[in-house]
């Protein structure tokens, strides 16, 4: 599926760099509208010569593991470090998309990342979008990373 | 003697895998300080004797390329070596940020040694 390399590159770079966690890639798929719960999402939007939005999902317990990992110190509920931590990660995830999408860094502009967490909530699709989503496992536990793109131009 | 580096970026996670990537690749750092964006950093310098800056690009209140521009107007701090950590790094905003004094970038994600390749000559 298109940009599925680029989102599986990205984000074992980014594991391996930054938490020195090591990512397993599932199988591409389609997104899925399903409501996400006891989640942590980071989702950051492209605009430009393509409209996309780039979100990394992850259940809570995965998220304070994640963070606790990245910070170095013990994370034990999913609290502003645990929120900044996965804005983080949604934010360098769309530096390395925004650099597939255009090299040169001037046609796409990335947004400030948001962080969406809760019990159960959805995020709505792109309007016209190609979508992707991408599987990861992490220590047993599965996160998602999905991509919605809509060129433009 | 060891420096004193600024490490700017709104996001406390990042402040704290920069200081983090900092002790690792080894440089001789007495003192980290840290700022939230630009405006913050300046301050900052105005108080303190820093010997380098590492900065991100997109941030609330005074962002990276802002927060070059304005030191670059103020004596006392202008020589101050400030490199760019950040996902920002696309030739035309690193140039942009270099014709305002940056002397260099590193993109995120990044290693302890690349942050070492990228500072060491600056010490």
């Amino acid at each position: 599926m298109e940009y599925a390399q680029q989102i599986i590159a990205a984000t074992e770079e980014i594991f391996s760099s930054m938490i020195m966690l090591d990512v397993v890639a599932g199988e591409p798929c389609k997104r899925s509208n399903e409501t996400l719960k006891s989640s942590v999402s980071g989702i950051i939007g492209l605009t430009g010569s393509s409209k996309a939005l780039l979100g990394i999902h992850l259940p809570n317990s995965l998220a304070i593991s994640v963070t606790t990992a990245f910070l170095g110190m013990t994370v034990e509920e999913v609290d502003e470090d645990v929120r900044d931590a996965i804005g983080e990660l949604a934010n360098m995830l769309g530096g390395s998309l925004k650099t597939a999408l255009d090299p040169s860094g001037s046609n796409i502009q990335l947004s400030m990342p948001s962080v969406i967490y809760g019990e159960e909530y959805a995020i709505d699709s792109l309007a016209n979008a190609i979508t992707v989503a991408v599987p990861f496992d992490l220590d047993g536990k599965t996160f998602m990373v999905e991509l919605q793109l809509r060129k433009d131009s | 003697m060891g420096k004193t580096v600024l490490i700017v970026d709104d996001s406390n996670t990042m402040r704290k895998i920069v200081s983090r990537a900092l002790r690792q690749a080894g440089i001789d750092f007495d003192q980290i300080l840290e700022a939230g964006d630009g405006q913050e950093a300046l301050a900052v310098l105005a108080d303190n004797k820093v010997d380098v800056v590492l900065s991100d690009i997109n941030m609330p209140n005074m962002n990276g390329l802002e927060f070059l521009k304005a030191k670059a107007e103020d004596p006392a701090i202008k020589d101050i070596p400030v490199v760019m950590i950040s996902t920002e790094t696309g030739a035309d905003i690193i140039n942009e940020a270099k014709s305002y004094g940056a002397k260099g970038a590193v993109k995120k994600p990044f290693t302890p040694e690349l942050i070492n390749d990228t500072l060491g000559p600056l010490l």
